[in-house]
């Protein structure tokens, strides 16, 4: 943003001078009305000094016309007809500033979108439609009065909600640009999924050998506070300027002199299913989610502890950590930006009742087969099926559950990694047993990433895996427990009846079941697919529409691991960026209240989304209503109701607004 | 030597697709046939597909490259349009309907099976039932029904000669009528022309 | 509606079961009757018509015909209800249809008008096993119930069109699964086997059975042999064709397919009223379990004696 070294003072009692700029946007507008046409007509309303018209307006030379007028002191209020303001607004605004002029002192009608792009086949209608344009935006422009834009500071800080492979790489990146990162986790560990991956692909690195060194990385870089088994409770304030509330859930352990030795665990009688391992392990009461887990402290889950006293004897518990009566904590910090890094969950097969899961022991999910193929899963990397304990002999994958359906309720995307981790299983399973029967079912393989084709080509080759192309329409039991499989061969129109030992369901990935608590506490939108709504979907990926606030990571889009690490670097980057300037510029659209008017009703209070307005009292008119500025998002509300037209949104004010009624017409 | 080319040449390359039949489909508001993406689930659980040569998918397949021989073949005739493809479909393609306006598209140019042509213009339109009990032939399930005391007749159409012929009025009004006495006339020329071909 | 009667339906009879199979008739009147729901008769009603096939010739036919049948009810003030898996899922599915185009609704009435009638959709078509259950209730079906079964096997067959397509149908969306039938089946003390494919279609719809015998004929066989291998004493159903294909097609299957099969079937085929008016303590003359004739080439075609033995032996 250039800096503006002189100014063009316009006070009370200068007439407006208003120049009209009427763009042909190429054939986009010129080929439809005729533009010189418009040129006269503008030239004859009231106030108007100059008119022209140019091929471009938004190129450089186009640009220099208008600020060559300005700078001469033709105009002190610029009109540019051409397209939208979303479009080219902050090109003409700065190109004003740039020659003297208060950015605010222009307004644009729109004459493309509004008028020759939706009338192509009616030139006649669109020539009206785009005179009543150019005619409401110099109604308006006659009001208009120099505003200036609010300068916020932004804190160097920043919150990341999620501690998955994304918003680590987002902490980690920022802490060494030195700004302080918080980085609160629901769970008791950070790691995310990725923690229950065994390989991944396709180089078939091991997850937690990439993984723990960044989450060792993560606790113990100083400008990161983690915050683990804390949950995000209140937000408020704006870009720069966030409040932020976060619930620490008592460990019922003292984390500070808990050791990690373990030797608790032991001894505690209570056992429940272990939620990492997807109920095909258990776990006690007092426990780590898995051995890596960072911070490595133990927790009691007080669902299930049945209070015996056993861990908290001085003979189990050296350091004595065990804190029955722990409270929970609340604490309050204040950041400039806000990361949502929230993951995903994985979509639950058991309403596909086709497919049997839940009710056939030897249907699984592609995370639970996952956990089997672990090496430090509940069996110890040796796959066996449920029913029997024993290792299949044939596998079947189904691909796309969950997703990809179009019925009513059903997930309509691609969870995108679902074809590159069934193929990645399979390989696995093939490796150790080279005699097994493994298929995949599949509609269509989908290996779009950096060394995925070749990862898939070498299963077939290599590994002889056997890719079904069809989906699978219906399963059943045997007496044995196995999986016998109903689909068709659909390169061969032959419909066939498999019989194999374990059955995996490669399902998709969700957005998080309680994504909806985010969604309310930052006031950020989802797409419809439930995810988080970027604000643009090519040219911006890691913005929200609520300035200040970015995403990364699935909680965007389903994704896979390089894509989710790139997008948390890119919202680093995006948030440093804000961090670095230091101050932001906020648009001066927000509400003016005219105390003198004001009967002190409080029906804008109460209509306020934000809250940003309450009730004081002022000397010389009582209760009046006041506008805190910095929590005014300028939407209009609080001024469309109130009953004794008290409150304006400045640039656009009841005059104005009635200005432009009265020029349509 | 031509035995040889009779068994093996058959140079069977399609030259093109066609849209005439998915056409039909689409003016009919079954446009939803396009968003197949032959997955395969619907041949995969048909019950029919795994005894017969009917392939749910392929018909639907033919159907939108304009195979004409899906409207000639039996096939799509052997579903029982038991439903099971019209709930699994992913793309939500209601599968069933489909095969059932195919059905509708054969008849109109003249494709119906013997058996159903009779049953639809000699029993149908004649007593308005489709399973009838009157005439000499079913006078033993008349006796049936008063062995367990009924009425010989059921208070249907068999009862009402008035309501079979409000029957008869709708079928011509809609078209029904036309429909059969076209499909006859087209099973006739058909006919003709096998016989003149084979008698070449 | 008479004092004593909870419910009034106006039965829509079809084809099948009054002019095949009048034995099921029959039960539904009593049982009916005895459970204190009026049927009255809908006269002059046609062929519902039957979906697998007249819908596959020309489905404006269709529509129009089944607008006229539920029309006739409409007059009467009755929800249509019907014993058959096919009329229901004619008359259902035309209803719903009709409700969800206004245009559509439109046309039909024009070519009603032509015979002085009107289709209004205002009353929702009805299965007798929808009646039993979401109507009546279990609760209420098991006040009636005087005895039970000790030891009797059951392969509960549901057909087709009573549960899909499962959007325009009354259970909730459930179709890969539902229980109701065997929940109705178990009041009597009877058990409900699970076999293998218990949900497979039994092949008569569709215009199957009229295009192939012999195909329809197979995925009978399938059916019986997936229940004799899961050792059942009866079959129940609950719609005139599936029982019709299990009888009479039990026969065909014998002849048919008598060198595949091993031994020849003989598993008796029951309709659910009937069963369920043995359990009510109802004389079985009465629900059409007792041949009372000397006619040759009827229905049941695979004698029922089987079960009425069971009914002395464990109920009497």
């Amino acid at each position: 943003m250039t800096e503006i070294e002189k100014e063009i003072k316009i006070t009370g009692n200068e007439r407006p001078k208003i120049g009209v700029y009427i763009c042909h946007c190429g054939v986009n507008i010129g080929g439809v009305v005729s533009v010189p046409d418009l040129v006269e007509y503008a030239k004859k309303l009231p106030n108007v000094e100059v008119a022209q018209e140019y091929k471009f307006f938004c190129s450089d030379v186009g640009q220099k016309m208008i600020k060559e007028d300005i700078e001469a002191g033709k105009v002190n209020r610029v009109v540019v007809a051409a397209c939208s303001p979303r479009m080219h607004e902050p090109t003409f605004r700065i190109a004003c500033k740039e020659a003297g002029l208060n950015q605010f002192l222009f307004e644009m009608a729109n004459i493309r979108e509004h008028s020759t792009w939706v009338h192509m086949k009616e030139p006649d209608g669109a020539y009206e439609t785009a005179k009543d344009h150019i005619r409401m935006a110099v109604a308006k422009a006659r009001e208009l009065v120099p505003l200036e834009v609010q300068k916020v500071k932004v804190e160097p800080s920043c919150l990341i909600i999620g501690g998955g492979i994304a918003g680590m790489n987002s902490a980690l990146d920022l802490a060494t640009e030195g700004y302080k990162v918080y980085l609160v986790e629901k769970t008791a560990t950070i790691g995310g999924h990725m923690a229950q991956l065994d390989k991944t692909f396709p180089t078939m690195d091991c997850s937690s050998c990439i993984l723990t060194p960044k989450m060792s990385e993560v606790s113990r870089e100083k400008n990161i506070e983690l915050l683990t088994y804390s949950e995000v409770v209140e937000v408020t304030g704006y870009i720069g300027n966030f409040d932020v509330t976060i619930l620490k859930k008592p460990h019922y352990v003292d984390q500070e002199k808990c050791t990690g030795c373990g030797i608790c665990v032991d001894y505690c009688p209570v056992v429940v299913g272990n939620e990492f391992d997807l109920g095909l392990a258990t776990r006690k009461a007092i426990y780590i989610p898995f051995p890596q887990a960072v911070p490595g402290q133990y927790t009691i889950d007080m669902d299930h502890c049945i209070k015996c006293g056993i861990c908290a004897r001085q003979d189990v518990c050296e350091p004595e950590a065990i804190v029955y009566d722990d409270e929970p904590e609340e604490i309050k910090i204040k950041v400039g930006t806000i990361i949502v890094a929230t993951g995903w969950d994985l979509y639950d097969p058991t309403e596909l009742k086709q497919y049997g899961y839940g009710k056939y022991p030897n249907v699984i999910t592609g995370l639970q087969m996952e956990r089997l193929l672990s090496s430090f899963g509940p069996v110890i990397g040796k796959p066996v099926r449920p029913s029997d304990l024993k290792e299949p002999h044939s596998i079947a994958f189904l691909q796309c559950v969950g997703s990809r359906n179009f019925r009513e309720g059903g997930n309509q995307y691609c969870s995108r990694v679902c074809c590159m981790y069934a193929t990645k299983q399979a390989r696995q399973y093939k490796e150790k047993h080279p005699d097994a029967d493994v298929y995949i079912f599949y509609m269509d393989i989908r290996a779009f990433g950096k060394g995925y084709e070749e990862f898939y080509e070498s299963a077939g080759r290599n590994y002889g895996i056997n890719y079904m192309r069809g989906r699978i329409a219906e399963v059943t039991e045997d007496d044995d427990h196995n999986i016998i499989i109903r689909a068709e061969d659909t390169l061969l129109q032959q419909p066939i009846e498999l019989s194999v030992d374990l059955f995996v369901l490669s399902c998709g990935l969700e957005p998080r079941a309680d994504a909806d608590i985010i969604t309310s506490l930052l006031r950020i939108q989802r797409s419809a697919d439930g995810f988080f709504l970027e604000a643009h979907p090519k040219l911006r990926p890691v913005d929200t529409l609520t300035e200040g606030i970015f995403i990364a990571g699935v909680a965007q889009g389903p994704k896979d691991i390089p894509d989710a690490v790139a997008q948390a670097k890119g919202a680093a980057s995006s948030a440093a960026a804000l961090m670095a300037q230091g101050e932001v510029e906020i648009e001066p659209f927000f509400a003016v209240v005219h105390a003198e008017r004001c009967i002190g009703c409080g029906m804008c209070v109460e209509n306020c989304a934000y809250g940003a307005i309450e009730l004081v009292d002022d000397k010389r008119f009582g209760t009046v209503a006041k506008i805190n500025e910095a929590l005014c998002k300028g939407c209009g509300a609080c001024s469309g109701n109130c009953r004794c037209s008290a409150i304006d949104i400045k640039g656009f004010t009841g005059e104005q607004i009635y200005s432009i009624i009265t020029g349509r017409v | 030597m031509s035995d040889n080319v009779e068994k093996y040449i058959k140079r069977k390359v399609y030259k093109s697709t066609s849209s005439r039949i998915a056409q039909k489909f689409v003016d009919a508001g079954l446009e939803k046939l396009r968003a197949c993406i032959n997955c395969g689930t619907c041949t995969g659980g048909c019950p029919s597909g795994r005894r017969t040569a009917y392939r749910t998918r392929s018909a639907i397949r033919k159907a939108l490259t304009g195979d004409e021989s899906v409207l000639q073949d039996i096939d799509i005739w052997l579903c029982s349009t038991c439903y099971y493809c019209y709930e699994r479909c992913p793309r939500n393609i209601p599968v069933t309907d489909m095969i059932i306006k195919l059905r509708n598209i054969a008849v109109e140019e003249g494709y119906i099976l013997d058996s159903h042509f009779g049953l639809a213009n000699n029993i149908f339109y004649a007593t308005g039932h489709g399973v009838p009990a009157n005439g000499e032939g079913n006078k033993r399930w008349r006796d049936l029904r008063e062995s367990y005391g009924l009425p010989p007749l059921p208070p249907t159409v068999h009862s009402y000669p008035e309501a079979v012929k409000e029957c008869q009025d709708l079928m011509k009004e809609v078209g029904f009528r036309e429909l059969m006495d076209n499909a006859a006339r087209l099973k006739e020329e058909r006919a003709k022309k096998e016989d003149e071909n084979k008698e070449e | 509606m008479s004092e004593e009667y909870k419910w009034r339906y106006g039965f829509f009879l079809g084809c099948v079961i009054p002019n095949r199979y009048p034995m099921i008739e029959a039960s539904i009147r009593s049982v009916f009757d005895h459970l204190d729901a009026e049927l009255i008769d809908l006269p002059g009603a046609s062929c519902c018509p039957a979906p697998g096939v007249f819908r596959a010739f020309h489905i404006p036919t269709w529509l129009v015909i089944a607008a006229r049948n539920i029309s006739i009810a409409e007059e009467l003030g009755v929800n249509p209800i019907t014993g058959c898996n096919g009329c229901y899922g004619t008359l259902r599915d035309a209803w719903y249809e009709l409700e969800h185009e206004f245009e559509l609704k439109k046309e039909v009435n024009k070519y009603l008008a032509k015979i002085n009638r009107v289709y209004k959709g205002n009353l929702e078509p009805k299965h007798v096993v929808q009646a039993l259950y979401l109507d009546m209730g279990i609760d209420y079906l098991k006040d009636h119930i005087k005895l039970k079964f000790s030891d009797l096997k059951v392969a509960v067959h549901y057909g087709c069109h009573i549960v899909k397509p499962s959007d325009k149908r009354p259970w909730k969306g459930e179709y890969e699964q539902p229980q109701f039938l065997d929940e109705i089946v178990e009041i009597t003390g009877a058990k409900s086997i699970d076999y293998k494919d218990k949900y497979m279609c039994c092949g008569a719809g569709g215009a199957v059975r009229t295009a192939v015998k012999e195909v329809a004929a197979d995925f009978t066989r399938e059916k019986l042999v997936n229940m004799r291998d899961a050792g059942v004493d009866i079959i129940i159903d609950c719609c005139p064709f599936c029982h019709l294909q299990l009888d009479l097609g039990q026969m065909e299957v014998n002849n048919i397919y008598g060198d595949i099969i091993g031994e020849q079937f003989n598993i008796p085929v029951i309709y659910i009223t009937q069963l369920l008016g043995t359990a009510f303590g109802m004389d079985p003359n009465l629900l059409g379990l007792v041949k009372n004739h000397d006619l040759q080439g009827v229905s049941p075609f695979i004698s029922v004696d089987p079960f009425l033995n069971i009914v002395k032996e464990q109920l009497i």
